[in-house]
């Protein structure tokens, strides 16, 4: 039971960056119903630029945070303007195509900085841990938790309080009605596309530091984690992202513990065909199927 | 008070607009009808400034238009009721009307909340569906609801599409009351309608328009009823 319980912390803290890789992709789908597959990279390749100046500038770790963040923010304008802004509106599809093309690019670009598979990664400049009871909290995962909770109150707040919210979430229920009401949709997205790259760039910072390492298939790595997360909780909602992320690291850490590793991303998918099957619009069951209810009352 | 001149508009090269000539006065409701293709939604699209027009003017107070962004037309004073309303729907009915104040509120958060409340006072349907969800609303309400969502943008005049699209008769008649109700209070109404009866019975002005040109303008009852309807429904020729 102690083992069980202690399962579950490691696997809300873990869960709770999964959570904000989910939010990240959620907040892009759910603006431009697109899905962008070079979200992970993108994170991937901010992370290299804070090991390449940990490795060669001797950075700080403080620098290493902000080189990491500012690499994940300038990567992300530069998927956006090639993948999004710069494509049609109706051209779903070559937007998707595309991003997965930049994905490759950007590990290109990764491996060309630093060749080689595997870098250290500077760890937090927080360490130890924190007994309680017979229950021990690393304190790597209590910063992940701290930061991945006031992200994602930050992120309500700004979603539900501000302008910049309301219109976001105006131009993800009808673009067109948003401009009517004088939201330009292409700022918009720009913007959202820097706020998602902001969370993905914490979120990956908190994970690397946690596990002290990097590789250039850490995109493919957070591409996984995050759809999955995204799917299971239900796409197109915050809370579904939370949630699914936190179902997603609990189902990891405890397959980890009682069956081993070989089956720690087995069970996930297990799980994830599951959900899919029987509520095809995640555990919220917000987004898609709703949406589908909603148009057929209209008419 | 809005006058559009010689405005041609085209989607890619399908011309859609040839040259259409046009005013609305202050206080008045100016009707566009005519046969479907003539342009009608594409005129409004135009002035709103979500199309660009290839060439001519349009002229709103004085000011000249046709270059502006579609954000900066609605700070111009001109708001849009879309086509098939277009309203929020996962949001509630209250976060849509916020949303229609867009452009001031981050500035005049209060002045928000006071005209939702003249709203709320106006259609008192929504205040009782304040809190739902507009995609749940019957389409009758939505009507209501996306033009008191063009309201609290505070135009000065109001660009109403097909707001009869459809709804049941009697619904209509409601709708075209509520128009009646707020063109009285002073607000300026250019109205795109399919149902010429019901478009002839407020408006104070007409176009016909045909094939992206205005073929007529006059007040109801200069032309034959019958005739006009005629040729909004099936055109000339």
């Amino acid at each position: 039971m102690v083992d069980f319980i202690q399962n579950c912390i490691d696997g809300v803290m873990i869960g709770a960056a999964y959570g904000l890789l989910a939010i990240g992709f959620t907040i892009v789908f759910g603006v431009m119903r697109r899905l962008n597959l070079s979200f992970g990279p993108s994170i991937m390749l901010g992370a290299f630029f804070g090991t390449w100046a940990f490795l060669t500038l001797n950075a700080a770790p403080w620098m290493v945070v902000i080189i990491t963040i500012t690499g994940t923010v300038i990567t992300g304008i530069y998927v956006e303007r090639l993948c999004f802004w710069a494509i049609r509106r109706d051209a779903t599809i070559a937007s998707m195509v595309s991003s997965f093309a930049v994905w490759m690019q950007l590990e290109e670009v990764a491996i060309l900085m630093l060749p080689g598979r595997t870098y250290p990664f500077p760890e937090m400049f927080v360490s130890g841990g924190l007994n309680f009871g017979p229950f021990f909290f690393r304190a790597e995962h209590l910063t992940t938790l701290l930061i991945a909770v006031l992200m994602v109150v930050g992120i309500r707040l700004l979603l539900y309080r501000t302008a910049f919210g309301l219109a976001l979430r105006a131009v993800s229920e009808s673009p067109d009605a948003a401009k009517y009401m004088g939201v330009n949709p292409s700022r918009i997205i720009f913007w959202a596309f820097i706020l998602v790259s902001l969370i993905g760039g914490v979120a990956g910072y908190l994970l690397l530091a946690t596990d002290q390492q990097v590789t250039p298939y850490f995109g493919l790595w957070v591409t996984f984690k995050g759809l999955i997360a995204m799917m299971l909780g239900g796409m197109g909602s915050i809370s579904g992202a939370v949630i699914g992320g936190l179902v997603l690291g609990i189902i990891e850490t405890q397959t980890q513990w009682y069956l081993g590793n070989a089956f720690k991303d087995m069970s996930a998918y297990f799980v994830m065909f599951l959900v899919l099957v029987l509520r095809p619009g995640g555990l919220l069951g917000q987004g898609i199927v709703e949406r589908h209810d909603l148009a057929f009352r209209r008419v | 008070m809005l006058i559009v001149e010689d405005v041609f508009t085209s989607y890619g090269m399908i011309k859609a607009l040839n040259g259409v000539n046009l005013s609305a006065l202050e206080g008045e409701i100016t009707c566009l009808l005519g046969p479907n293709g003539a342009g009608k939604t594409t005129l409004m699209f135009t002035i709103a400034g979500i199309l660009r027009a290839q060439a001519g003017a349009i002229k709103f107070d004085g000011q000249s238009i046709e270059r502006l962004s579609a954000a900066k037309v609605v700070e111009a004073g001109i708001a849009l009721v879309p086509e098939n309303r277009l309203v929020f729907p996962t949001m509630s009915v209250e976060e849509n009307l916020v949303a229609g104040a867009f452009i001031r509120v981050a500035k005049d958060r209060a002045g928000v909340d006071d005209d939702i409340e003249r709203m709320y006072t106006r259609f008192p349907v929504l205040k009782e569906r304040s809190e739902q969800m507009a995609g749940t609303l019957s389409g009758g309400e939505q009507q209501m609801l996306a033009l008191a969502r063009a309201l609290m943008s505070r135009p000065r005049i109001l660009l109403m599409d097909e707001p009869s699209v459809g709804l049941a008769p009697l619904i209509v008649e409601e709708i075209f009351q509520i128009i009646r109700d707020v063109n009285a209070d002073g607000m300026t109404i250019m109205l795109v309608e399919q149902n010429a009866n019901m478009a002839l019975s407020v408006a104070d002005k007409f176009y016909l328009l045909e094939h992206g040109r205005v073929t007529f303008e006059g007040a109801p009852g200069e032309l034959e009823q019958d005739d006009v309807i005629r040729r909004a429904y099936l055109g000339t020729e």
